[in-house]
């Protein structure tokens, strides 16, 4: 392993255990000295209505209505498009759309005079069919190859449908902001979020001020995983009218019901997979990939981006037609959580080769082993595999984990008894970065470095520590480029007054893209460095030249310059009295290129893993006939706690990218997307494959293995 | 009519308020310890979790009247002494900390197990852990942290 | 104190019960989740009489105010009682938690009760005017209501000393591993002499309230074991026609199989 890869003690461990950190919660004391508003919001109860008049009780002094006639600026927050109001307008579209907030000092108080608020709705029929939704943000069609030929000439076509639930991100803080007018009239906006210039870019349209009448802080963020970075930005723009509104500080922090019933969360989707094989092997893919947006389009588009370019999986599959849309519904909106899209295209076309291998008798993992695409291959959108592609050799350490090749022959034998087994084993990659030309047309991404005259190193840019440890891993970079010591070097939390916009903290692209910047800036800074001197570099983004221009009107190019690759299996034990699923055994092998410290990525590979085998099998989330989410608490909706799933393996395979820092390639997302499948196939296994039980859907739970095995006794 | 005493941190401490008041509200506004994290209030997380006579309970969970006569430590009150040294330095090692939320917590979920047991097998740590939901680590490095703590050390428990 | 009151005998927590309005409170776990407002609390967690577990004769005595912690540490306790408490939530819960706040909540998920009809509990009431000891099954009207009177206590929780040595069958399925709500449970002991069935109990959680259906026990008692075993799936029929299941966090199809399968299984393994 390089020096690089050597573990250190993370930058923010102390003040994190001894408890000193301060989140957004636990400010009480403001710049300004001014006391801090609680304020809460109302929600609509109802999944769609118009909005008739709205009573507010009245208020004692220092207790402050808002709604959107306060907004100053305009009433569309700015995500990719704008399409999501500050507050509501004239309807309510989602049980949960803010109507409005009171604030006030005292907490109990603002939540009296809120229930004392009265709005007349005017119920409307709200839409709640993913099926059949005809309203739609977003249409997106691609391919290439000749599909119809394909199929027309096909020994056998395959036509399966594939569903995935929502999953919530349940970072362990809910989400949170505050605002802060200061004295010379700009909104200080701060709290638990992602990407501060996304906030800056929203508040500074709600505020109407243009983007120096703002400034965006991120506090110590408890955990985001794709859940802080949207909402932030509605929640930012809510603090800060009323904040304005108040002439003092505002903040709103979610309890744990608000933030599981009215955040956004992973897409529910519908997959349908038409597949050709001729000649024992696939030749055509034709995928149409429903999204569950909910009532505003928020992320939708660029998730879906990343979830229909991975539809054909990681095979070479020479015919493909894809088509994606995200369907309007009057529910919560749903955003980005790791993997972006990717996990429910990658299920399913994961589970439709494991049928078609069942199918055609075949062991699927061979199956599978026989597609998987090489380095130079097409990718789905006509770019290239422009590296090499490690998975046989990741299937081979995996396979010495676990000894998954021998046991998936082993337990596709016809099984009796109570207790069966089964193991399931998949592939996935992540695209790193940005999805097509993001990078380069949209984030333009500058970082700085700072050297002050005592010889310390800022690291000047704008991605958030989300726990995932830019902070130690930024300064680490910048150290060993400037061969100093750790110690001199740091990464405060950033303020977009004070740093550049180094573009999100999203997609895996902090380490990759943000990371190789400040190399890049530290050897400019070696280079000129002086003793004594203050002294700042900059570096701007380059795309690779090797990549073959992406073009999203069309699909076409190379969605990603490069790819983390990683494989999975997963081992079950179902007990077919009580429907319970032990995990004896998960493994993973990632590929993330090379690890920029060693134990910040394993940490990664295990906790997303995890959340992963949460997302197939314990974490339920649905809405019912009235668009309400019910599993609004932690009671109802489970994740995964120290007990259930001890046997947890991440092992590391390096594929170095010559262009990103030391060879490393994008990690966070990676670890969730393959072991969705995995499970699920296990699971298939275990009930006696596909011929008895086809499995379809995710999460899959105690219950529906149960419900499954009734199906057998009718 | 007599305040609510308790000793908080080693201090002896008079509550004037309302004894159905919860702890964790009362922790963090009145006493300013703010390490103890509001992550559910619905004792389903343990991001709250604080020892009360040397017992881990979420604060979440009790009411300021049940505390007459008790003594409560949180991290504020813990971080100053040889074992929460150990603890950390081992978290450390394995960057075991990755958002933070459920650190404060989860680091009084792993004295209380190491107080009851100084060497637990890896099945008792993550029994005595289970109550403290942590969505960043899959919980590895932390049961690990916690074994080698009581590795190194031995003696302090 | 405000809002509360702090007897050390439960003579005095008895004369405040009877004098006011007040919310029991023992442990915490479940009264603080929906936080009822505007009533005192009567904190009961300092009474030494009720935190102790005793035996005498009879009984084990499990004081209302033992948490559940306290009785997986102890030795009087029996094997089935511990390994139903031991499920319960996880340590900051168990070490809050207690046998009174579990049977007084009138839940029809709670472990311990659950555990406690297997055992033949019984419970012990008292109020100023006096005590009543009742079976369980008399204490627990339905979801959600008791026949605890407005001026009475939980006292203790009476173990049958003549159940603690009996095998047991004991199985909860939960969401996950941990913190987790039984959504089916089921416990039973029986005893046997020369092959033959003397007595029996089978309860479970999924019904919506805790039931003993003491005309299908009796039915088995004086078979012989070999019969029961072989004939295993016709036996947990007869339970099952008994009872109706519940939907909530699961279907009533789902509770109603995976009952069926335990029955069955615990009375094939008798």
């Amino acid at each position: 392993m390089k020096d690089i890869c050597q573990s250190v003690k993370k930058k923010d461990h102390d003040p994190k255990i001894e408890g000193r950190s301060v989140y957004v919660d636990d400010y009480n004391v403001t710049a300004s000295g001014k006391p801090i508003l609680c304020g809460r919001l109302l929600h609509s109860p109802y999944a769609k209505a118009r909005v008739l008049s709205v009573s507010v009780p009245e208020l004692p002094e220092g207790y402050f209505w808002v709604d959107r006639s306060d907004i100053p600026g305009d009433n569309n927050v700015n995500i990719v498009l704008d399409d999501t109001p500050v507050f509501c307008r004239e309807t309510v579209e989602y049980i949960g759309e803010p109507v409005g907030m009171l604030a006030g000092p005292d907490e109990k108080t603002v939540e009296e005079l809120l229930g004392q608020v009265r709005v007349d709705y005017e119920e409307l029929e709200p839409m709640l069919d993913l099926r059949n939704g005809t309203e739609t943000f977003f249409n997106y069609e691609f391919g290439h190859g000749d599909i119809h030929r394909a199929f027309a000439e096909a020994d056998k076509v395959y036509e399966e449908e594939f569903f995935t639930g929502y999953q919530d991100q349940t970072y362990l803080e809910p989400q949170g902001m505050m605002a802060e007018p200061e004295a010379d009239g700009r909104m200080f906006v701060h709290g638990s979020l992602q990407c501060p210039y996304y906030v800056h870019g929203a508040v500074a349209r709600a505020m109407g001020t243009g983007p120096d009448g703002v400034h965006i802080l991120q506090d110590v963020t408890g955990g985001g995983f794709g859940g802080k970075e949207d909402f932030p930005s509605i929640l930012g723009c809510q603090v800060a009218v009323a904040a304005k509104k108040a002439g003092q500080p505002v903040r709103c922090v979610y309890n744990r019901r608000e933030d599981l019933e009215f955040t956004p969360k992973r897409h529910p989707a519908l997959s349908i997979y038409k597949v050709a094989v001729k000649d024992g092997r696939v030749t055509a893919v034709d995928a149409a990939i429903r999204f569950d947006a909910g009532a505003y389009s928020t992320l939708s588009a660029v998730v879906l981006q990343r979830g229909i370019i991975a539809a054909p999986g990681v095979y070479d599959i020479p015919n493909v037609h894809v088509t994606g849309k995200a369907v309007k519904t009057n529910t919560v909106p749903c955003g980005a959580y790791r993997g972006f899209g990717a996990p429910q295209t990658f299920f399913a076309m994961e589970m439709m080769m494991d049928h078609i291998a069942q199918d055609l008798g075949e062991d699927s993992i061979e199956f599978k082993q026989r597609h998987f695409a090489k380095q130079g291959d097409m990718t789905s959108t006509q770019g290239r595999y422009h590296f090499p592609v490690p998975i046989p050799a990741m299937l081979s350490e995996l396979d010495e984990m676990s000894d998954v090749i021998r046991k998936h022959k082993e337990y596709a034998k016809p099984q009796s008894g109570r207790y069966r087994r089964g193991i399931g084993f998949s592939a996935i990659f992540h695209g790193a970065g940005f999805t097509g030309s993001g990078e380069r047309d949209m984030i333009k991404a500058t970082a700085k470095l700072r050297k002050y005259a005592d010889g310390t190193v800022e690291v000047l840019a704008s991605n958030g520590d989300i726990g995932q440890g830019v902070r130690t891993t930024f300064p680490k970079i910048v150290a060993h480029e400037l061969n100093i010591p750790l110690e001199r070097v740091y990464y405060n939390h950033p303020d977009t007054a004070r740093v550049p916009d180094s573009g999100p903290t999203v997609a895996s692209r902090s380490l990759m893209i943000v990371g190789e910047l400040l190399r890049r800036a530290a050897i400019k800074l070696r280079d000129i460095w002086q003793e004594g001197k203050e002294q700042e570099v900059e570096e701007h983004y380059k795309e690779p030249d090797f990549m073959i221009p992406f073009y999203l009107d069309r699909f076409e190019g190379d969605a990603y310059p490069t790819y983390a690759w990683a494989v999975s299996a997963v081992e079950v034990e179902v007990d077919t009295y009580t429907g319970l699923v032990k995990i004896p055994g998960a493994y993973g092998v990632f590929d993330v290129g090379t690890p920029v410290d060693y134990n910040i990525v394993v940490g990664q590979m295990e906790g997303g893993f995890l959340q992963g085998l949460g997302y197939a099998s314990i974490e339920k989330m649905s809405y019912d006939g009235k668009g309400r989410i019910r599993n609004n608490s932690f009671t109802d909706y489970l994740v995964p706690t120290s007990m259930d799933v001890p046997n947890l393996v991440a092992k590391m395979h390096v594929e170095e990218y010559p262009d990103g820092p030391y060879g490393a390639k994008g990690a966070g997302e990676l670890p969730l997307v393959a072991p969705p499948a995995a499970y699920l196939e296990a699971v298939e296994q275990a009930l006696g494959g596909m011929h008895k039980h086809r499995l379809h859907t995710i999460p899959f739970s105690t219950e529906d293995v149960i419900l499954e095995l009734n199906k057998e006794a009718l | 009519m007599n305040g609510i005493t308790f000793t908080l941190n080693g201090k002896t401490t008079c509550y004037d308020g309302s004894a159905t008041d919860r702890l964790l509200d009362v922790l963090r506004d009145t006493y300013d310890m703010k390490s103890v994290k509001c992550g559910c209030k619905e004792g389903e997380c343990g991001a709250c979790a604080v020892l009360i006579d040397g017992v881990l309970v979420n604060s979440c969970c009790v009411a300021m009247g049940a505390l007459d006569g008790h003594e409560i430590v949180t991290v504020e009150g813990y971080r100053g002494t040889a074992r929460f040294e150990v603890l950390s330095e081992a978290f450390a090692e394995l960057s075991a900390v990755q958002c933070g939320f459920c650190i404060p917590g989860m680091l009084l979920a792993a004295e209380s197990v190491l107080s009851k047991n100084p060497h637990p097998t890896e099945k008792q740590v993550r029994e005595g852990l289970s109550g403290n939901i942590c969505r960043c680590t899959g919980y590895n490095a932390i049961v690990n942290a916690v074994l080698n703590a009581a590795k190194e050390g031995d003696g302090l428990w | 104190m405000v809002n509360g009151y702090k007897p050390t005998s439960l003579q005095e927590a008895l004369t405040i019960r009877a004098r006011e309005q007040v919310i029991p409170y023992a442990g915490g776990t479940d009264v603080m989740v929906k936080k009822p407002e505007g009533v005192p609390f009567l904190f009961l967690n300092d009474i030494d009489e009720i935190k102790k577990i005793t035996e005498d004769g009879e009984y084990i005595r499990i004081g209302a105010a033992v948490t559940f912690t306290q009785a997986l540490d102890s030795d009087l306790v029996p094997p089935l009682m511990k390994e139903a408490v031991s499920r319960i939530a996880a340590p900051a819960i168990r070490n809050a938690g207690t046998f009174g706040g579990n049977l007084g909540n009138g839940s029809d998920k709670a472990d311990s009760v659950l555990a406690g009809f297997a055992l033949d509990a019984r419970v012990r009431l008292v109020s100023e005017k006096g005590e009543r000891i009742i079976p369980f099954d008399d204490f627990c009207v339905r979801r959600g209501v008791t026949n605890l009177g407005d001026n009475e206590l939980i006292a203790e929780i009476l173990l049958p000393k003549a159940t603690f040595d009996l095998p047991y069958y004991y199985k909860k399925i939960g969401g996950r591993n941990a913190l987790a709500i039984s959504r089916v449970a089921i416990a039973g002991t029986y005893k046997a002499e020369d092959g033959v069935l003397k007595g029996i109990s089978v309860t479970v959680i999924g019904e919506g309230a805790f039931n003993r259906y003491r005309d299908v026990e009796a039915e088995l008692i004086g078979k012989s074991l070999d019969e029961i075993r072989a004939n295993a799936d016709e036996y947990a029929k007869k339970f099952i026609g008994k009872m109706t299941f519940t939907r909530g966090r699961v279907s009533a199809e789902y509770r109603q199989t995976v009952v069926t399968n335990l029955i069955t299984d615990y009375l094939a393994t008798l």
